[in-house]
């Protein structure tokens, strides 16, 4: 059975192009064009019903150390209401899924995460428990999450009655439109802006007071089809192409993410920082391509005449006008920024050359006014 | 007589236009291109090239994913739409005055085009 969320009806008023993802039924792209969709939010402001994603609670006596002992990330620095980027690997370092927990209180985080690995999350923490006093929650069929992305974010919010002094990465209870939200200065898009979580109940309501308000600064509803070519541009993972079960987070290029002197064990701490100080199997490597070819996920990555990867990820960048893709490579010096390699397309070989991440810069490190 | 009177669709989603001189124009149906959406690469094969119906002779690229174009008859290419190549966007404008893909030199008889299906049927037939 495909879910819909509780906007979905106004979805299908906004003649949105509907597609199954991840076990719901989420809207693509609206009456535009994903390039369209895609500028709005480099340039504008743009809201996203993301409501598929899953939110879980965890609380109780031993929460931050049960959170401690299944993320690389040290959860013990992790101050009231801020966030942290984060991954759930497996016994091997490889990711059963990436994540943001938020610190609500002492004793009372929350994890989001994705729609697609709610069920084995949840699976992976209860078997994880080991007798430790912890609830998990699971809350995701309660709340809708509605984000709202770009440099225009920050000016509606603030006109929508929410108190904008917050940093990027924090979580703070608060109202728009009148409705009480935990809204998280977070995305997935490389702008600036909100993740607006909120009780199903309100999420019609504050999705049409949105798309009201935010008329003067040019706001659209913008479907899944941009929030890709987004989290392209920025060199955001997604997980089941960019990641999965047979990749650490040092492969991925998130080590940036991973603290060395943290004291607490955690499910493949071993391998993650055996692999941090020697490096992994593979790497993920940023790529242009050379000519109007676009690569697409699965095409094979060619090194010197050999087979040495493939494209996780991949399409046109419509902010750069040039196609750009995300590869999994061997890990071999010799691959490294400027370095020319070849991706099959069509039975063709086709120059791309390796960039530094992320491929448009980032706009979402924001103090607080 | 509007083109859309005139031509064929296959259910793969290509038009075959028949100029009545021994050439067809082949190209994508604008609820094809319209489901596609933002068309961002064409990749048209070259000049004398030969092709069975039913074979890849073209690729086509959204800005979501990457599609095959096969051939509705066989046929050999006469004719390709090189601005087309160079602008492929302009697919989303019109498919079938400037949007046509290639011309093709072809013997097809009525029994080869027996699948290929009016326009108002086709329509039907993808509701």
């Amino acid at each position: 059975m495909t879910k819909e969320t509780y906007l979905h009806e106004k979805h299908i008023a906004l003649n949105a192009k509907m597609v199954d993802f991840a076990g719901w039924h989420m809207p693509v792209q609206y009456k535009t064009t994903i390039i369209e969709e895609h500028n709005t939010v480099r340039n504008a402001v743009g809201l996203f019903d993301v409501s598929h994603m899953g939110e879980v609670f965890v609380s109780g006596k031993d929460a931050l150390k049960f959170l401690n002992s299944v993320v690389p990330q040290d959860i013990s620095k992790l101050a009231y209401e801020k966030a942290v980027y984060c991954q759930l690997p497996n016994k091997n370092g490889g990711l059963i899924d990436d994540l943001i927990i938020y610190k609500l209180g002492i004793k009372d985080y929350l994890i989001i995460c994705n729609a697609s690995r709610l069920d084995e999350d949840l699976n992976w923490l209860v078997r994880n428990k080991r007798g430790l006093d912890v609830k998990i929650d699971n809350q995701s069929h309660n709340f809708s999450l509605l984000a709202i992305q770009g440099p225009k974010a920050a000016d509606l919010m603030r006109k929508m009655g929410l108190n904008t002094n917050q940093d990027s990465f924090t979580i703070k209870a608060g109202e728009v439109a009148g409705i009480k939200v935990l809204a998280s200065r977070t995305g997935y898009t490389g702008e600036d802006g909100w993740e607006i979580l909120v009780e199903n109940e309100f999420s019609e309501y504050l999705w049409d007071k949105i798309l009201e308000a935010g008329q003067e600064f040019g706001i659209k509803p913008i479907g899944l089809g941009a929030r890709d070519t987004l989290r392209l541009e920025a060199a955001l993972h997604l997980y089941g192409n960019d990641l999965d079960e047979d990749t650490t987070p040092v492969e991925a290029g998130l080590s940036w993410s991973i603290p060395k002197d943290k004291d607490a064990n955690y499910n493949g701490k071993a391998v993650i920082m055996e692999q941090l100080a020697n490096g992994g199997r593979k790497k993920l490597i940023a790529l242009k391509m050379r000519d109007k070819s676009i690569a697409r996920h699965g095409y094979d990555v060619y090194f010197n005449g050999e087979k040495a990867g493939h494209i996780t990820s991949g399409g046109p960048s419509p902010t750069l006008g040039e196609n750009i893709a995300l590869a999994y490579v061997k890990n071999l010096k010799e691959i490294c920024t400027d370095t020319v390699v070849q991706v099959m397309i069509r039975e063709k070989l086709h120059d791309a050359v390796v960039v530094k991440k992320p491929f448009v810069s980032k706009r979402n490190k924001v103090k607080g006014e | 007589m509007g083109i859309t009177e005139k031509i064929l669709c296959s259910s793969t989603h290509e038009y075959l236009l028949d100029n009545e001189d021994g050439t067809f124009t082949i190209g994508l149906t604008d609820y094809a291109v319209e489901q596609l959406g933002d068309i961002v690469f064409l990749e048209l094969p070259e000049v004398g090239t030969e092709f069975k119906k039913g074979e890849s002779f073209a690729a086509i690229e959204s800005v979501k994913a990457a599609s095959e174009i096969y051939m509705p008859i066989s046929g050999k290419i006469i004719e390709i739409n090189e601005h087309l190549v160079e602008a492929p966007e302009e697919l989303n404008q019109d498919v079938y005055e400037n949007g046509w893909l290639v011309k093709v030199e072809s013997d097809a008889d009525a029994a080869e085009m027996a699948d290929l299906m009016e326009y108002e049927d086709y329509k039907e037939s993808v509701k």
